[in-house]
């Protein structure tokens, strides 16, 4: 791409001119993809510059919007704020800045700017249960995290919502209750993104709501509902729980080094139920910062007198030589067999088969998602900045260890990552251990079992 | 053990060795119909019953054979079979039988997937092949022999020690007229640019849709994956098992022995202390100084082969096909089979 003979601007060098190409307006086609991006971000300087009613304000965003990491043209502080986001993605932009203002949140990130930004919980808009509102402040603040956790506290909450809930006149249960719960729902999903635990959970609570009874009286379908909300907990989370402990438990012999990373829920009920088992093995836990969640899984398996090493994602080369086998859990798991999970993991898969590790992840089958994911752009989630999730003590103080956003420096934390399937050697689900290519048959045996 | 749980262990252990005389049966095969054996004997009441006491004969059977896990596959095949089985007449007694009339008509069956297995080896055979197979296999005799009523090909068997049956298939090859070389085990690399592809039978296929079979399958497998030469592998369906090893220390067959080394003892002074060791004697190249290694044996004592695996496991990514009698399936596909049929 070869910019026009007679445009002005220089990327990515020279400082620019206050002002429009000279030669009237080109369109917009003829102009390389730095020349639009000049165009537009120049556009929005002179519309934000005019209704902010702050003066303090656009100063603000131009400092904080100031130089990227890529190849866009460098301009000089007094040309204008240069929010960077690709031209589909500026709208979207525009507004988020518009609404967060001088809260100086990652409104300027380049990359990952399309999925959904960490919002303050805004005001409950609307008839929301009091049990959701709670539950929605402890995502937001990360004090309840894992998909499986996750999922049990949203159908817990449900439960008490469907309960409380009375069915106005002239209307059934299986019809308004859905409508009611929606908002819950919305709500839920402004906290913090949707996990795929959450979503099946919710599709099949939908199922059975629109499935239940028309004559039954209002406190048995309610009790009804509940019931099966119960039941889908305890069969496809905690009994197949148990038998993946089982199932994975085999695969871990005398001797064994066991590596695992972040605190995945199944894989510590699998080590626990190993050790108790009276098997003798040691385990090196990994972690990563800023979510640290390797210390919780630390404190427990220490606790219950398994020899173990802690240390962080970096350090993972020196010790994967003396791993025999690497246990992941999942937050989904795709039918091509890609496992979406804590950022991180697939740093730790893709090493260990370098070096011949064999990596089995642990995933129930409810956590099974529809779709293809090939790399952790299309879908993922950011956290929020600041140091919200070590409540551990620290040797060093907090405010060391945190990173703030500077006019030059912005934060990026991915919460997840994907493993490509060729990383994974097994999949241990409570159907049976399975390999990665083989997911998407699991709807298939599945189809025998309910 | 009570006396009686020990004469019917004897008893089907004699009917399995029986059955397998009988060259057409592989074990899995064999013990199946043992299995239908102890149907007919047994004086079990209930289906609980029948089936506790399939599995006991399944273990015992297992223990004492030195290859379990062809003989697993096709036990955990009958025993699922039999507990799946559609209950529908009324009496526990003709419920037996009619266990016992499908079990051998599978046997039987089950002969004939070999002749289905070579039809479909047929379309993937061109004419003036150079194959390249290991050991012994019953099914890839038949695809072999098969193939040679319509078409020219030549066959390069590896010797497959220690147990050395390579032989028999350069054996059985000439008599029929193909042309056959044996090659060393070492010499698999050396040969692979000649061969046009490789055809492996099967000890059994596993979940993960890799292959359990004589040791050396994985080591073609590698060097045919480096020279991009097909490997297919030739199972017939009851040896799809569901085991899934991670490894090859993750297989049932290897235990602390296999390719364990010796603790001698302390280096003590001077050479004249080097341990005598059968381990070391026929192993070292260079004599030592002092000791006399006069007669340096150059075949490999029975202690050290029993320090050697019998099977090992190649990966599924190492398999181009997997031929079986339901169909000529990739890995991927063979354990979607598995996954259907035991899940549920």
């Amino acid at each position: 791409m070869s910019p026009g003979p007679s445009l002005p601007v220089q990327p990515p060098n020279g400082p620019q001119p206050n002002g429009e190409p000279s030669s009237g307006p080109r369109s917009q086609k003829s102009m390389t993809k730095a020349e639009r991006r000049e165009l537009q971000e120049r556009q929005r300087a002179a519309k934000a510059a005019k209704p902010t009613a702050a003066p303090g304000a656009p100063n603000a965003k131009q400092a904080a919007k100031s130089n990227q990491p890529t190849a866009a043209p460098k301009k000089g502080p007094d040309s204008g704020a240069a929010a960077a986001a690709k031209t589909p993605k500026d709208a979207k932009a525009a507004t988020a800045v518009a609404s967060e203002g001088v809260a100086g949140k990652a409104h300027g990130l380049r990359i990952f700017s399309h999925f959904g930004l960490p919002k303050p919980v805004s005001a409950a808009k609307g008839d929301i249960h009091p049990a959701v509102v709670r539950l929605a402040l402890q995502f937001s603040n990360f004090k309840i995290t894992g998909a499986n956790a996750r999922c049990i506290a949203t159908l817990t909450a449900f439960k008490t919502v469907i309960q409380d809930y009375a069915t106005p006149p002239n209307n059934t249960l299986s019809r308004h209750l859905m409508t009611h719960l929606s908002p819950q729902i919305s709500h839920l999903v402004a906290a913090r993104p949707m996990s795929v635990t959450m979503g099946n959970a919710i599709r099949q609570l939908k199922l059975e709501i629109s499935g239940s009874d028309i004559d039954l009286p209002e406190q048995d379908a309610k009790d009804a509902l509940c019931q099966k909300i119960d039941n889908y907990i305890r069969d496809r989370i905690i009994i197949a729980d148990q038998v993946i402990e089982e199932t994975a438990g085999n695969k871990i012999k005398d001797g064994d080094v066991v590596l695992t990373y972040a605190r995945s829920s199944v894989v510590e009920k699998v080590l626990l139920g190993a050790h108790s088992e009276g098997r003798q093995f040691s385990v090196i836990i990994v972690d990563s910062r800023p979510m640290l969640e390797g210390k919780r899984l630390l404190s427990v398996l220490s606790s219950a007198g398994i020899q173990c090493t802690y240390l962080l994602l970096p350090a993972l080369g020196s010790v994967i030589s003396e791993v025999s086998t690497v246990f992941l859990g999942a937050h989904s798991i795709h039918s091509n067999g890609a496992v979406y999970a804590r950022a991180g993991t697939a740093l730790v898969a893709m090493l260990a088969k370098q070096h011949s590790v064999p990596v089995v992840v642990c995933c129930e089958t409810y956590k099974f998602s529809e779709g293809v994911q090939l790399d952790s752009f299309t879908k993922n989630e950011l956290a929020p900045v600041g140091d919200l999730f070590s409540s551990f003590p620290l040797t060093k103080p907090r405010e060391a260890l945190t990173l703030h956003k500077g006019p030059n420096l912005e934060i990026l934390n991915p919460l997840y990552d994907l493993t490509p399937p060729t990383s994974i050697t097994a999949v241990v689900t409570e159907v049976g251990v399975i390999p990665p290519n083989s997911i998407s048959s699991i709807p298939l045996a599945l189809g025998r079992l309910l | 053990m009570s006396q009686t749980t020990q004469d019917s262990n004897e008893a089907i252990y004699r009917a399995f060795e029986r059955l397998l005389e009988d060259e057409q049966l592989s074990p899995p095969l064999a013990a199946i119909l043992a299995l239908t054996e102890l149907i007919v004997g047994s004086n079990a009441g209930t289906m609980f019953e029948l089936v506790e006491a399939l599995k006991a004969a399944a273990e015992v059977l297992k223990k004492r054979s030195s290859n379990p896990i062809s003989l697993n596959a096709g036990c955990e095949l009958f025993i699922a079979f039999v507990t799946l089985f559609p209950h529908e007449s009324d009496s526990f007694a003709e419920l037996k039988t009619e266990l016992v009339q499908q079990g051998r008509r599978y046997a039987a069956e089950a002969i004939s997937f070999r002749d289905k297995i070579a039809e479909s080896t047929l379309g993937f055979i061109k004419d003036d092949s150079v194959i390249l197979t290991h050991s012994y296999s019953r099914v890839v005799m038949k695809a072999l022999l098969h193939a040679h009523k319509t078409k020219r090909i030549s066959v390069y068997v590896t010797e497959a020690r220690p147990r050395g049956l390579g032989l028999k298939t350069y054996e059985a090859l000439t008599a029929v007229g193909i042309p056959c070389t044996v090659v060393l085990d070492s010499a698999v690399a050396y040969v692979m640019d000649r061969v046009d592809f490789v055809l492996v039978g099967s000890e059994a296929v596993v979940e993960s849709g890799g292959l359990v079979n004589a040791v050396g399958s994985n080591q073609i497998a590698i060097i045919a994956k480096a020279a991009n030469k097909p490997f297919y592998a030739l199972a017939e369906s009851y040896k799809f098992h569901r085991l899934f090893p991670l490894s090859q220390y993750d297989l049932p067959t290897h235990n602390p022995d296999i390719l364990s080394l010796p603790s001698l003892p302390q280096r003590g002074s001077g050479t004249d202390s080097t341990p005598s060791s059968p381990a070391l004697r026929a192993t070292d190249g260079s004599p030592p100084s002092k000791t006399a290694v006069s007669s340096a044996r150059l075949t490999m004592t029975a202690e050290q082969i029993a320090r050697n695996p019998g099977v090992d496991y190649t990966r599924p990514d190492l398999i181009s096909l997997v031929f079986s009698d339901v169909g000529v399936l990739t890995p991927e596909g063979v354990s979607q089979y598995l996954v259907g049929m035991f899940a549920g």
